[in-house]
């Protein structure tokens, strides 16, 4: 009975913080700010993870959210010079509509939910070994397997990883035309510890 | 209030309506936002609750299957392709632009 309780509360709490911090990130005017809360949002899906039972979720929930995606949005933050600036509150129109979308799609989605059977079976026992059981779904190629989405995924990340290469670079290289975001090669400074002689054709490659 | 906590256990409705409501503020701060980064991470946080949607009905409706879970990590690698190339085209558009401001970045080439 204590644990069921526990359970409960746990519950409630980590929900009430969930929607707390995500109003933060979305209402915050300091950007670096909003991204610490969403750190905090993660971290309570990862810990309702856990409550639901899915455990090495909340371990790869934490590996790749908490410790990667937020730190790469705090990089995009600090390399845009976002966190210098204060944005500016949302014009009242566009946040009269913002809330409207919003909350008729919580109405809508709470409706659908609250109207719907949806055969809820809580007597099936999960399997015993759940990591087991994720990896064998993940790499079976028979019919309830998933290893078509899973290489077509490996493919999408190699391709992110590329793209994000390509798109970003500073300086393209002369002959590769795909890179236009860069400085332009003739805007590189030469290199001051070059020799004098040298400087003019030899520094700026 | 033990008793009571524990005979009244959160049920697959109360997740959903949790979800639901992180959702409706990730689109709440899409709508609202000007700074490209910003619209970023409530995107992430829309992600969020759609994968913890896939791991309630994974939990509540086939406990004995983990197809929810496998669908829960792909959302979490698109997440994550979604927020690599959204940082290099930010940091491009800001060195082109000076600003990462979604209003000003409106027309694709100037």
């Amino acid at each position: 009975m204590i644990a069921g309780a526990v359970h409960t509360a746990l519950f409630y709490l980590l929900a009430c913080a969930a929607i707390a911090l995500a109003l933060a990130v979305t209402g915050a005017q300091r950007l670096l700010r909003a991204a610490v809360c969403l750190m905090g949002v993660l971290a309570m899906s990862a810990g309702l993870y856990v409550l639901l039972g899915a455990e090495f979720l909340a371990g790869i929930q934490v590996l790749v959210y908490v410790g990667g995606i937020v730190v790469l949005i705090v990089f995009t933050i600090m390399l845009t010079r976002s966190a210098d600036l204060l944005e500016d509150k949302p014009s009242f129109p566009r946040r009269l509509m913002a809330v409207a979308a919003s909350v008729l799609f919580l109405l809508m989605t709470a409706g659908i939910f609250l109207t719907t059977d949806f055969r809820a079976n809580p007597g099936a026992l999960p399997p015993a070994n759940e990591v087991l059981s994720i990896g064998r779904s993940l790499l079976d190629a028979g019919a309830e397997g998933f290893v078509l989405p899973f290489e077509v995924v490996s493919l999408l990340l190699l391709a992110a990883v590329l793209g994000s290469i390509v798109v970003a670079r500073k300086t393209p290289p002369p002959d590769q035309p795909f890179t236009s975001g860069g400085d332009r090669p003739g805007e590189v400074r030469p290199d001051p510890t070059l020799s004098q002689n040298e400087a003019p054709d030899g520094g700026a490659r | 209030m033990i008793r009571f906590l524990a005979s009244h256990p959160p049920g697959m409705t109360h997740w959903l309506l949790l979800s639901a409501a992180l959702f409706s503020i990730g689109l709440y701060g899409l709508l609202s936002r000007r700074n490209a980064v910003g619209i970023l991470m409530s995107v992430e946080l829309m992600l969020n609750s759609a994968a913890l949607n896939f791991v309630v009905f994974n939990r509540f409706v086939q406990p004995g299957r983990m197809d929810g879970q496998v669908m829960a990590i792909f959302v979490i690698a698109v997440a994550a392709a979604a927020v690599v190339v959204g940082m290099a085209i930010f940091v491009a558009l800001f060195r082109h632009r000076a600003t990462v401001d979604v209003n000003r970045a409106a027309d694709l080439k100037h």
